[in-house]
């Protein structure tokens, strides 16, 4: 199980740099790792989530030429804290989630700027989040609805058999 | 559990602090970044590879289907069109023949009664039209049967609803003839064959010469003076033979008759300069 969430992260963050750009719209583009690294906490615990967030986010890094480790340690902290939801919240329900998934991609966002402020990061907090962050937490809102969605068809389908 | 959880935690941070670390230090992740890479640089060619061809196979399916659909329904527009066209040009036919035997029935001084075609005979035993008007429409046998190009033949037999017409090539049909230009007196007989021939006395001065107009002479009770019936087309010279026969072309095409005039009246006068024999 442990290796299919893992080739679930590896598949997500490559998709994010091969795939995921041409679903862009008006330049905002989805964070799939993200919201597999959501939706995989909801689902399986602080561990994992915060097991997949770290190697999501690791590929991340070493794809997308940044700093190594930037998005590794916000995506962990991302799946553990989302993790943690389950029995604090009614996170089963889509109400729940998709409003979640925003929140966590504005929270992911910040503890990110956080950590590239201390390298130096020139861009305003303001500006990031006018630009970055927001747009791309309603396109993961959105986008995390219609994953949830079929998730919920897959398990339907497959006679409830947890797959994530 | 909980503490197993939060060391998890806890080492995921320290490896990130410790790669940023490295990094920042200047020791620089470059081989580290450069393994990654190799790992999964040709994983992205695949998946951009194997994404572009889907693309690009949605993309051909879209075109196709679209290009399906405008063909399908260009053909369909194109068999509407056909078919619009056909009844058109089938309407405007219609038309003109009707106008043009309703102008001959208002130009003829005579009771005339206007009928449709719904039936042909063409063996060589028997030619004849079927005509929707019958006895129920005071139709009588004998009466004749034209079209504004001449003589189409006589009524044959009534029926309730329907009457069959007797055409000039039926093999028994014999019409009382004249030459229209020398009043040469004959007979026009229909042959076996389907053809038409102008029987006539061969006797000095009997002036039949190819392209002339045979009528109706008049001279019996059926049918009015000067009806045409046909055209000379060649003279079958017999020598020394009593009667002597013209080759007639029909002034009718009966295969292409489809509507008529029953003339129910009978004056004596000549309609000859009520027709159109050339079409």
């Amino acid at each position: 199980m442990r290796l299919s969430l893992l080739l679930m992260a590896f598949g997500g963050s490559l998709a994010q740099s091969s795939v995921v750009p041409s679903w862009s719209v008006g330049g905002v583009s989805p964070d799939l790792p993200l919201i597999l690294t959501a939706l995989i906490a909801l689902r399986r615990g602080p561990e994992a989530g915060c097991l997949v967030g770290f190697a999501a986010g690791l590929l991340q890094d070493a794809t997308g030429g940044g700093l190594l480790g930037v998005q590794a340690l916000s995506r962990a902290l991302a799946g553990f804290a989302m993790g943690l939801l389950p029995g604090r919240l009614w996170v089963g329900h889509p109400l729940v989630q998709i409003p979640g998934l925003v929140l966590l991609t504005v929270a992911e966002g910040l503890v990110r700027f956080g950590l590239l402020q201390l390298f130096h990061f020139p861009a305003s907090i303001g500006e990031l989040l006018v630009h970055v962050i927001l747009p791309q937490a309603l396109y993961n809102g959105f986008l995390g609805a219609a994953c949830v969605l079929a998730v919920e068809l897959a398990h339907t389908l497959r006679g409830r058999h947890t797959w994530i | 559990m909980r503490f197993r959880r939060y060391a998890l935690l806890l080492a995921v941070l320290l490896t990130s602090l410790f790669l940023l670390t490295v990094q920042t230090r200047g020791g620089g992740p470059t081989r580290a970044t450069d393994l990654v890479a190799l790992a999964i640089t040709p994983v992205q060619i695949l998946l951009a590879n194997a994404h572009r061809g889907a693309l690009s196979a949605w993309h051909t399916f879209t075109d196709w289907k679209t290009v399906r659909s405008e063909n399908m329904a260009l053909r369909a527009d194109n068999e509407r069109l056909r078919v619009q066209s056909l009844q058109v040009r089938e309407t405007d036919q219609e038309n003109s023949r009707l106008r043009r035997l309703l102008a001959l029935r208002d130009r003829m001084p005579l009771a005339t009664l206007t009928g449709e075609i719904i039936g042909r005979e063409g063996g060589g035993w028997a030619r004849s039209l079927t005509v929707n008007r019958g006895r129920a429409d005071g139709v009588a046998q004998q009466m004749p049967v034209i079209v504004p190009e001449g003589l189409v033949g006589r009524v044959a037999q009534v029926r309730s609803g329907a009457s069959i017409v007797q055409l000039l090539n039926d093999p028994t049909s014999t019409v009382g003839a004249v030459v229209q230009r020398t009043r040469t007196l004959g007979l026009v007989e229909g042959e076996p064959g389907g053809g038409v021939r102008f029987k006539f006395m061969a006797r000095d001065g009997a002036g039949v010469a190819p392209g002339d107009l045979i009528v109706t002479s008049g001279l019996g009770t059926l049918f009015p003076k000067g009806i045409p019936v046909g055209r000379v087309t060649a003279i079958e010279d017999k020598g020394s033979a009593l009667f002597h026969f013209a080759v007639l072309a029909p002034a009718v095409d009966a295969a292409r008759v489809e509507e008529v005039l029953l003339l129910t009246g009978q004056p004596a006068q000549d309609v000859a300069g009520l027709f159109t024999p050339d079409g």
